[in-house]
């Protein structure tokens, strides 16, 4: 890829770089730039983004469970709609009691996303509001989506084992254990003996 | 004399509703005033499935997140994976998944004729339209082996080749399928009844619409030539000739135009992708999927699907499984936020239809 290519890439990094503190910027490829700030930065970093720099599409917001790091890594995912370019700009909160600004008053369907992890990941957002409950009804457990919530325990607490099946027994084994039965004739060339 | 506020809720179990989700109405005689979406009906966890399961069961998962339009899916998931690894997919699976992913859209946007006009009250067109689908899944049925969900864009390429005589079948279904185009014109968009019901209904302020997240058709009705084949061009569309259209009026006749458009230039890009397909491989084969490992990273990528972009943020730790897999439809903001600010002021007999014109799918949502 030669320099020339990337020229706007580069633009909005030179700008990122000397108006804010960055922990990390790099150019991941053509139409995709990534810059890392603190969780204070964030509100900043994306308010620049829209009002000065043309992001004003708001593409998608992710979160990430980082638990051997102890961390959330929150991603911000912006659509500039001339140039082309998507910037993530990503950040870290500690998982337990972390929190990070509340941004629907930047873009409003920041909201969805933001209940979302809020329910999904336990992660706070200072100021949101909006119902409690999206997806999830009467949830009791931990959030579900992070990393140290067991699917399997949870279900073998909360369902029964359905009926039918109750010697437990793997489907393979059992037709296995069927050595002395005769094949039909039809079923005897796809035979594995 | 003040009127009085009813609440009234349509959903979860509604012909008008897109899906199993439900929308929570204030209403004031038969004007909407307050909008809720509600979702939670329909939530399968698919996210943390994932992280349970290997790159290869993963990719099994990933096409019933969205019943109407699964390939998009299975595109995104694969190109995703294929970034991340660096791995090379051969020229032919390039044109084969742009035929794929045409098809699809083809389908969809016929699934939307019904929707859109049976929500009017136009009960032949669904009849004809899902009638006519069956040709497309017929055309998937010999490419894949299955009609709805087809597992068939997988990472490094594309499952098989194309069978034997599928290219002269795909093209007399196109020829086939333009003509029938006309007939659907008489039925729908020269209909009366049709016409006065989508003019000036629903309008998305178009000053606004890219930063509120509005993607694919009802963008591009806004009059803003917005498509991610065009803007980040993904597997041979910029190889292929065509055209983003454009349209001012933002309402859902103006939706239906964009869309009217669209299906009559999928069909030209199925033809052209087929004409164009070079011979030779279409398989770049993984490892063994029970030890293949994709090194550390993450990558966001997108398709423009029926209804609008389709995005994957997936991030992986350098294991076998993925760490993260986050899916973002277009209805996450369609069928949200946009939906519940568009139909203040509506009448009620209109939601299910602007619904439509939205593509609202609420299976991507809460995935």
């Amino acid at each position: 890829m030669s320099e020339n290519i990337l020229h706007n890439e580069q633009k909005l990094l030179n700008l990122l770089e000397k108006k804010f503190l960055l922990k990390e910027s790099r150019i991941i490829r053509a139409k995709r730039v990534e810059v890392k700030v603190e969780p204070k930065e964030v509100i900043p970093v994306l308010l620049y983004a829209k009002e000065n720099s043309g992001y004003i599409h708001f593409a998608h917001m992710s979160c990430v469970d980082w638990i051997e790091d102890g961390e959330f890594e929150v991603v911000y995912i912006l659509w500039h709609p001339e140039e082309k370019i998507n910037l993530f700009v990503k950040t870290r909160v500690p998982r337990d009691n972390g929190s990070l600004p509340n941004i629907d008053f930047i873009w409003r369907q920041a909201n969805t996303y933001e209940r979302e992890i809020r329910e999904m990941f336990g992660l706070r957002f200072e100021g949101l509001e909006g119902r409690k409950e999206f997806i999830l009804e009467d949830w009791n457990n931990i959030p579900p989506m992070r990393r140290d919530f067991d699917t399997e325990a949870y279900v073998k607490e909360v369902f029964f084992h359905r009926l039918g099946r109750e010697d437990a027994k793997d489907v393979r084994e059992k037709i296995q254990e069927r050595t002395d039965e005769e094949l039909p004739d039809f079923a005897k060339k796809y035979s594995r003996d | 004399m003040r009127e009085k506020t009813t609440t009234l809720y349509l959903g979860p179990q509604h012909p008008g509703i897109t899906g199993n989700m439900m929308v929570k109405l204030q209403v004031q005689g038969d004007t909407v005033v307050k909008a809720e979406t509600h979702v939670g009906y329909l939530h399968r966890g698919f996210e943390k499935l994932m992280e349970r399961r290997n790159w290869l069961q993963s990719f099994t998962i990933v096409c019933r997140i969205c019943v109407p339009e699964p390939d998009p899916n299975e595109e995104n998931y694969s190109r995703a994976v294929e970034e991340i690894e660096g791995r090379e997919v051969p020229e032919r699976a390039k044109y084969i998944r742009v035929m794929t992913l045409e098809l699809a859209r083809i389908a969809t946007y016929l699934l939307w004729y019904g929707g859109q006009s049976g929500s009017a009250g136009l009960y032949t067109m669904p009849q004809w339209s899902v009638g006519d689908r069956n040709y497309i899944l017929d055309l998937f049925e010999d490419l894949t082996g299955g009609r709805i969900y087809h597992m068939y864009i997988w990472p490094g390429g594309v499952r098989r080749d194309l069978p034997h005589g599928f290219k002269d079948k795909a093209m007399r279904t196109m020829d086939y399928l333009e003509k029938r185009l006309d007939d659907y014109d008489k039925l729908m968009f020269e209909n009366s009844i049709f016409q006065k019901r989508a003019k000036g209904v629903g309008i998305i302020d178009p000053e606004k619409a890219t930063e509120w997240g509005v993607v694919g058709p009802p963008l591009r009705a806004c009059g803003i030539k917005s498509d991610v084949r065009k803007d980040d061009p993904y597997e041979v569309y910029d190889k292929l000739d065509f055209e983003v259209p454009a349209m001012e009026g933002s309402d859902v006749w103006t939706r239906a135009l964009i869309r009217r458009f669209e299906i009559r230039q999928s069909i030209n890009l199925v033809r052209q992708a087929l004409d164009k397909m070079p011979s030779g491989e279409y398989y770049n084969k993984i490892p063994n999927p029970h030890k293949w490992t994709i090194p550390a990273g993450d990558a966001f990528v997108k398709t423009e699907s029926a209804r609008g972009e389709f995005a994957y943020y997936m991030v992986s730790d350098g294991s076998n499984k993925p760490r993260r897999v986050h899916v973002k439809g277009p209805a996450y903001v369609h069928g949200v936020t946009l939906l519940e600010n568009l139909l203040v002021g509506e009448n009620i007999a209109d939601v299910s239809f602007i619904m439509n014109s939205l593509g609202t799918c609420p299976p991507e949502i809460e995935r």
